[in-house]
């Protein structure tokens, strides 16, 4: 094959750029499920009646 | 209280189905369940069509085997400018009719965009170094994509940039349909000016100047990238919904929130 290094340049460049596509927005749903639980979990603790009352 | 029957007939299946899509609990249970499989197809329409990029079709007579990078630059400069135009007309949805849904799925569809406006200019500058002699000309059809990618990266910028949501969506969503003016002058800027960028060789409905035989890898190639932006388009739009609905209980749910 001749011209090799531009053609896997460029398929490499196209790999590379759908891969991110996939893998970010993963993330983006990971980190906001996280929040929520972050969030609620807050939101228990404030709800809770403390230990001891006097 | 016994309210009186109405004469409004049942709404039918698809108009139900179509009223729920814009139930956020319901988008997300959709996105999820759909998004793999966009993506499965995607990889295995881009597979073949790969395998016959590279290794089926001979090399070009004039150019050799650097004509293969036609197999990615041509479908992803398509998608730059479908996705565009599809980003124009959820924005103006969302616009006119204020759904969110629809300015979720308007800002969802930039970064994909901008991504395969990305692979367009750069597998364009790494074919045109050998064929042109040099990775990047001011040309019309050059220029004008780049000018799509800095839209692209206005209308995501915007949206990041105001922090309530919803008036972030209406903002860049204004941007985009503006933008959408950019299209015909790419799509005709080598006809309207003296481009180094070659005429139109490639055409769905009509006679292609490229040899038949050649042609195959990229219909698989074309249908391949427009299912991958299908499963890219849900999984941004479900990530940007969540982030949305934080707050709600339904997120809290299926995060398995402790009540």
């Amino acid at each position: 094959m001749n011209y090799r290094e531009y053609v896997v340049a460029a398929y490499a460049v196209f790999a590379i750029v759908l891969l991110w596509d996939y893998v970010v927005p993963k993330l983006q749903a990971r980190a906001a499920l996280r929040a929520a639980r972050l969030r609620a979990t807050r939101a228990a603790t404030r709800k809770a009646p403390p230990e001891l009352q006097r | 209280m016994n309210l009186p029957p109405t004469n409004r007939p049942a709404p039918n299946g698809l108009i139900r189905w179509f009223h729920q899509l814009g139930s956020p609990p319901y988008f997300d249970r959709f996105a999820a369940r759909w998004a793999p499989w966009a993506h499965l197809l995607a990889l295995l329409t881009m597979g073949i069509g790969l395998y016959g990029a590279l290794f089926q079709v001979p090399a070009d007579y004039q150019q050799g085997d650097s004509f293969r990078i036609l197999y990615i630059h041509v479908p992803a400069a398509w998608m730059s400018m479908a996705i565009f135009a599809l980003m124009g007309v959820y924005a103006a949805i969302a616009l006119v009719w204020r759904i969110k849904l629809c300015e979720i799925l308007a800002m969802a569809c930039a970064p994909t965009g901008a991504a395969f406006t990305l692979v367009t200019l750069a597998t364009g500058s790494i074919w045109g170094k050998p064929m042109w002699g040099t990775w990047w000309d001011w040309d019309p059809r050059l220029t004008t994509e780049l000018i799509l990618l800095f839209l692209y990266l206005g209308v995501m910028g915007l949206y990041a940039a105001i922090d309530d949501r919803r008036d972030a969506a209406r903002a860049a969503g204004f941007l985009a349909i503006v933008g959408v003016a950019l299209l015909p002058v790419i799509r005709w800027s080598v006809v309207w000016w003296n481009s180094l960028h070659q005429g139109q060789t490639i055409r769905l409905f009509g006679e292609s100047s490229m040899d038949p035989s050649m042609v195959w890898p990229l219909l698989w190639m074309i249908v391949g990238t427009k299912l991958w932006f299908a499963g890219s388009l849900l999984n941004r739009a479900r990530a940007d919904n969540l982030r949305r609905e934080t707050g709600k209980d339904w997120v809290a749910k299926l995060a398995g929130a402790t009540p």
